[in-house]
C-alpha cells in the first residue's frame, strides 16, 4: 500500500519545513478541530479509537502490514519484536478499558462532555466538566512507539488538535498510526499533524510553541529544561525525564518449577523493544537463598536469551551501538578472566544478547539492545542501597516475589520513589491506566470547571 | 623473562633507529608475544580465557588483544614493581581510575626511538633551526602524561629551552593554555619557524582566548602544528576540519602544514595523518588518513562479529605495536575507524553515551 500524502511527515526527505509552514498547520489544526474534533462525544471517539485499535490487531490490516513489512528497515526492530509491541499496545485499546481511564482519571466517563457529578460531589452540591488543550504538541521521543501512540490516544479523548514532532527518522510508526486514524475518520484524522526534525531548530520550534497550549515532551534534562525556557508562560509543559529500570527476584519466588518462569519473564522484559525502553529493566537483581543462585539464574537466563534470538531475532543495530557492545563485553571478558566475581555469556556471532553477573551490586545502566545484568543481592534493602545512584528517576520494578511478600515489598518501593511495580516479564506492558512517571496521564491534561450550586 | 625482553627492546630499538624493515614485523611479533605471555600474568590469565596460547597462535593477527580500558583494573606489564621507574597515566580529568603504563628505562628508549623515528618528517624538521612551543603543561607539572613526556622530548631533540611549555595542570588535574605566555611566545620577533603542539582542546581554549583580543597571527613561513587527541569529554568539542580552519586562519598556518596525530598512553607508537608518511590510498575531499610506523599494525576490527572489515568499512580500531615491549602488543582500542588500506580514517569513540528517548544510556569510559 502506498501512503497518502497527508501529514508534513509523508514530505520527501528533502523538502525543508518552514516556520510559515508550521503555522500555516497549526491553524488548520485549530479549525478542524473547532469543526470536526470539539462536538464529538467521548463515547464515539471511545468507539473510534477502538475500532481502529482492533483493525491493528489484524494479520490482514493494511497499516500493520506496512509496520511489519517496512518497519524492521525503518526503525531497527525485527518483526517479531515489532508484532508483540504492536499487539500488546492495539490489544489494551478498547473500549473498557479506555472508560476505565476515563472514570480513573476523570471520575465520571462523561466528564469531558457535560457538567457531571460524582455521587460524592452530588452530595456537596457540586459538579463539574473538563476540557481538554485546544492545541496539543508532542516532542516525540525517537526509541520506541508506544508512547507517542497513546499521547495521540489522550489528545483525542480530550478532543486536543494535535501536532506531534518526530526526531528526524522517527516518524514511521507515529506516521502509520496517524494514517489509520486519517482512514478510519478523516475529520478526525485533519485534526492531526505529524513531522520530524531534528530538534533543536529554534525557528521551527519556537513557532510550533507559540501555537501551542500544551505540550508533552520527553527527553534529557537538558532537552526539557531547554523546552521549558522556550515555552510562554501560559503554555503547560507536560514534561517526561529520563527514567531506568530494574527487576528484583525474591529467594522466596526462586524455587522449583516456578524459576523457569521466572527466567522466561525476566527474558521477555529483555527482548521487548529490544530493551530500548524507559520501562525496560537495566539490571535484574537476584536475592541469594533461594534455590538458584543468582549465577544460576543468569546462566538460565542467557540459554533463554540464545532460544529467543532464534524466534525473535534482535536485528541488525548501527555500528556505533554494536561497538559499545563490544566494548563493554570487553571490559566483562578481561574481569571475568581474572575474578569468579564476574562472569559473561554472550551470543558467539553477533551482539545480539549479553548477559554480566557480577558480585558488585551497584546499579549499571546498560547499553541496552538485549544487555543485561544480573547482580546479587541480599534482600531489598540492600538493592536500594545499591540503586541510590539513580534514585528518583527509577520508573519500573518488574517484581518476582512470593504473594505475602508484595506488599511490603512495593510500600517500599514506592517510598523510596519508585512509581510503578508489576510482575516481571510485563516492564513493557503497563496498562492503559497506567500513571506515567506516578502521574495522571489524562487527568494532566485537562482544564477543570467547577460548578457550586 | 625480563632480561629476554630487555634484549628484545635493545634489538628493537636498534632496528627502529636504522629503518626498520616491514618484513621483520611478524617475526618481531610472534617472539614478543610468546615473551609477554609468559612475563605478563594479568595478559596471560586473558589469553587463558580465550584458550590461546602462543602454540595456537601462527600469525600476528591472531594474537589477543587487550581492551585498553583493562589499562585501569590490572596491572598489564612484564615489569616487577621494582622495575617500574616510570608510569603513564590516561588523561580524561573525569575519571577516578586512570589507564596505567609501566615503564624502565628499556621501554623509555624505545618509546623515545619509535616517537622521533616514527614521527618521520613531522617532527625531524628540514633544517636544525626551529622553536617549539607546546600548549600542554610542561613535565614537571604532568609526569605521568605519555603525550608531554613525547612533547618534551621532542623539544629536547630541537634543542628548544623548556619554558616553551605554556599550559597549566590545575589542582584539579585540568590543563589549561596560559594565553599570555602562548601570545608571547607565538609574536616573540623570530623569523626562525616554530613546531607548535598541543591538543585539540589546547588549541580551542587558545583561539577562544586569542578571539577576545581580536589577534590573528601569522607564524613565520614553514611553520608546523600538531594536533592531537579528542576532547576527553569537555563541552566544546569542535569537528577537525572546522579546527584546522580555525589553526590556519588564527596562526596563518596552511592546510598542509598541519599535522594530526593519533597517540594513547597504553601506546608506544603513534600514527600520523600527514602526507610526510602516508601512502595514498584514495582519500578524498581533505580526508586525513592514519599511517602507523611500520613496526605497528592496525586492524579495523567489526563489532558485531569481531572479525576484520573490509576495505572501506567502519569498525573498532586495534593495535599491533611491538613497541610495547613490556607490556601487551596487541590492543582493542574503543575507537571507530574506516578501514583505508594499511592506514585508518579516525571516526573517534563512539558516541556511546548519547541519549536516546526516554532511558538512560551508558556513559562511556574516557581513557584518552
Amino acid at each position: 500500500m502506498n501512503l497518502p500524502n497527508y501529514f508534513l511527515a509523508d514530505l520527501p526527505a528533502e523538502a525543508e519545513l518552514s516556520p510559515t509552514m508550521l503555522a500555516e498547520a497549526c491553524g488548520t489544526l485549530k479549525r478542524n478541530r473547532e469543526q470536526y474534533l470539539a462536538p464529538r462525544t467521548t463515547d464515539q471517539i471511545v468507539k473510534f479509537l477502538a475500532n481502529v485499535a482492533e483493525g491493528w490487531l489484524q494479520t490482514d490490516n493494511p497499516f500493520r502490514k506496512l509496520a511489519l513489512a517496512q518497519g524492521p528497515g525503518k526503525t531497527g526492530f525485527g518483526r517479531p519484536t515489532l508484532a508483540r509491541g504492536l499487539d500488546q499496545f492495539f490489544g489494551q485499546l478498547t473500549r473498557e478499558n479506555l472508560r476505565a481511564l476515563l472514570g480513573q482519571e476523570l471520575g465520571d466517563a462523561k466528564r469531558l462532555d457535560e457538567l457531571i457529578a460524582t455521587p460524592g460531589e452530588g452530595k456537596n452540591s457540586r459538579a463539574a466538566i473538563a476540557t481538554g488543550p485546544e492545541l496539543l504538541v508532542h516532542i516525540a521521543a525517537g526509541n520506541i512507539p508506544n508512547p507517542t501512540f497513546m499521547s495521540l490516544v489522550l489528545g483525542l479523548l480530550t478532543r486536543s488538535a494535535q501536532f506531534v514532532k518526530c526526531g528526524s527518522g522517527a516518524a514511521f510508526l507515529p506516521r502509520l498510526f496517524a494514517h489509520s486514524l486519517y482512514d478510519a475518520d478523516h475529520k478526525l484524522g485533519a485534526c492531526l499533524e505529524i513531522a520530524e526534525w531534528r530538534g533543536g531548530s529554534a525557528a521551527l520550534e519556537d513557532q510550533l510553541f507559540a501555537a501551542a497550549d500544551c505540550v508533552t515532551a520527553t527527553g534529557s534534562d537538558e532537552t526539557l529544561a531547554a523546552i521549558r525556557a522556550k515555552l510562554p508562560v501560559r503554555t503547560r509543559l507536560l514534561a517526561h525525564g529520563h527514567r531506568v529500570s530494574f527487576g528484583y527476584v525474591t529467594g522466596e519466588a526462586l524455587f522449583g518449577h516456578r524459576a523457569k518462569k521466572i527466567v522466561t519473564a525476566a527474558a521477555d522484559d529483555v527482548v521487548a523493544w529490544n530493551q530500548l525502553g524507559c520501562l525496560s529493566p537495566h539490571v535484574i537483581y537476584v536475592q541469594r537463598g533461594g534455590e538458584f543462585a543468582p549465577e544460576h539464574f543468569a546462566q538460565l537466563l542467557a540459554e533463554e536469551l540464545e532460544r529467543r534470538e532464534l524466534v525473535e531475532p534482535r536485528g541488525e543495530v548501527a555500528t556505533e551501538v554494536a561497538a559499545g557492545i563490544a566494548s563493554r563485553r570487553g571490559i566483562y571478558e578481561v574481569r571475568a578472566a581474572h575474578s569468579p566475581e564476574t562472569q559473561l555469556w554472550h551470543c558467539q556471532h553477533s551482539t545480539a544478547w549479553t548477559v554480566v553477573c557480577e558480585a558488585d551490586a551497584r546499579f549499571a545502566v546498560s547499553c541496552l539492545y538485549r544487555f543485561i545484568y544480573v547482580k546479587a543481592v541480599t534482600d531489598l534493602e540492600n538493592v536500594l542501597q545499591n540503586a541510590d545512584a539513580v534514585r528518583g528517576k527509577v520508573s519500573t520494578v518488574g517484581l518476582a516475589a512470593a504473594e505475602e511478600e508484595i506488599q511490603t515489598i512495593t510500600t517500599k518501593l514506592a517510598r523510596w520513589g519508585v512509581t510503578r511495580v508489576c510482575p516481571l516479564g510485563q516492564m513493557q506492558d503497563p496498562p492503559l491506566t497506567w500513571r506515567h512517571d506516578g502521574r495522571p496521564a489524562l487527568g494532566d491534561l485537562v482544564t477543570w470547571t467547577d460548578w457550586e450550586a | 623473562m625480563t632480561s629476554e625482553l630487555s634484549t628484545f627492546a635493545e634489538r628493537l630499538r636498534a632496528s627502529i633507529a636504522s629503518g626498520f624493515p616491514a618484513d621483520t614485523f611478524g617475526t618481531l611479533a610472534l617472539e614478543v608475544f610468546g615473551l609477554q605471555f609468559a612475563g605478563n600474568a594479568a595478559y596471560r590469565k586473558i589469553c587463558a580465557a580465550r584458550h590461546i596460547t602462543p602454540l595456537t597462535v601462527t600469525h600476528w593477527s591472531q594474537i589477543p588483544a587487550v581492551p585498553t580500558a583493562a589499562f585501569k583494573e590490572l596491572e598489564l606489564t612484564c615489569l616487577a614493581p621494582a622495575e617500574r621507574t616510570h608510569v603513564f597515566h590516561s588523561s580524561g580529568t573525569t575519571e577516578q581510575r586512570p589507564s596505567r603504563h609501566f615503564h624502565n628505562p628499556q621501554s623509555l628508549a624505545v618509546y623515545e626511538a619509535s616517537i622521533w623515528e616514527g614521527g618521520g618528517e613531522n617532527l625531524r624538521l628540514a633544517g636544525d633551526d626551529w622553536r617549539c612551543l607546546s600548549l600542554t603543561p610542561p613535565l614537571a607539572q604532568a609526569p605521568h602524561s605519555s603525550l608531554v613526556y613525547m612533547f618534551d622530548f621532542v623539544r629536547q631533540k630541537l634543542g628548544a629551552a623548556p619554558g616553551a611549555f605554556v599550559g597549566r595542570s590545575g589542582a584539579d588535574g585540568v590543563w589549561t593554555v596560559d594565553p599570555d605566555a602562548a601570545l608571547a611566545a607565538l609574536t616573540l620577533d623570530d623569523s626562525r619557524p616554530l613546531l607548535v603542539l598541543g591538543t585539540a582542546f589546547a588549541y580551542v581554549h587558545l583561539f577562544e582566548a586569542l578571539a577576545a583580543s581580536g589577534v590573528r597571527l601569522r607564524l613565520p613561513a614553514g611553520s608546523r602544528v600538531l594536533e592531537t587527541g579528542g576532547y576527553k569529554g569537555r563541552s566544546r568539542a569542535l569537528p577537525k576540519a572546522e579546527l584546522h580552519a580555525l589553526i590556519s586562519d588564527r596562526l596563518g598556518v596552511p592546510a598542509a602544514h598541519i599535522v594530526c596525530e593519533y597517540g594513547m598512553s597504553e601506546l608506544s607508537s603513534q600514527a600520523y595523518d600527514s602526507a610526510g608518511l602516508a601512502i595514498d590510498c584514495g582519500a578524498r575531499n581533505g580526508e586525513r588518513v592514519f599511517h602507523f610506523p611500520p613496526w605497528a599494525r592496525v586492524q579495523i576490527i567489526s563489532p558485531e562479529t569481531g572479525r576484520e572489515v573490509g576495505e572501506g568499512e567502519t569498525g573498532l580500531l586495534r593495535v599491533f605495536d611491538l613497541a610495547n615491549v613490556f607490556s601487551v602488543l596487541a590492543l582493542q582500542t574503543e575507537d571507530l575507524a574506516v578501514r583505508c588500506g594499511s592506514g585508518f580514517k579516525l571516526i573517534g569513540r563512539a558516541q556511546l553515551a548519547e541519549p536516546r528517548g526516554c532511558s538512560l544510556m551508558a556513559v562511556g569510559s574516557n581513557n584518552e
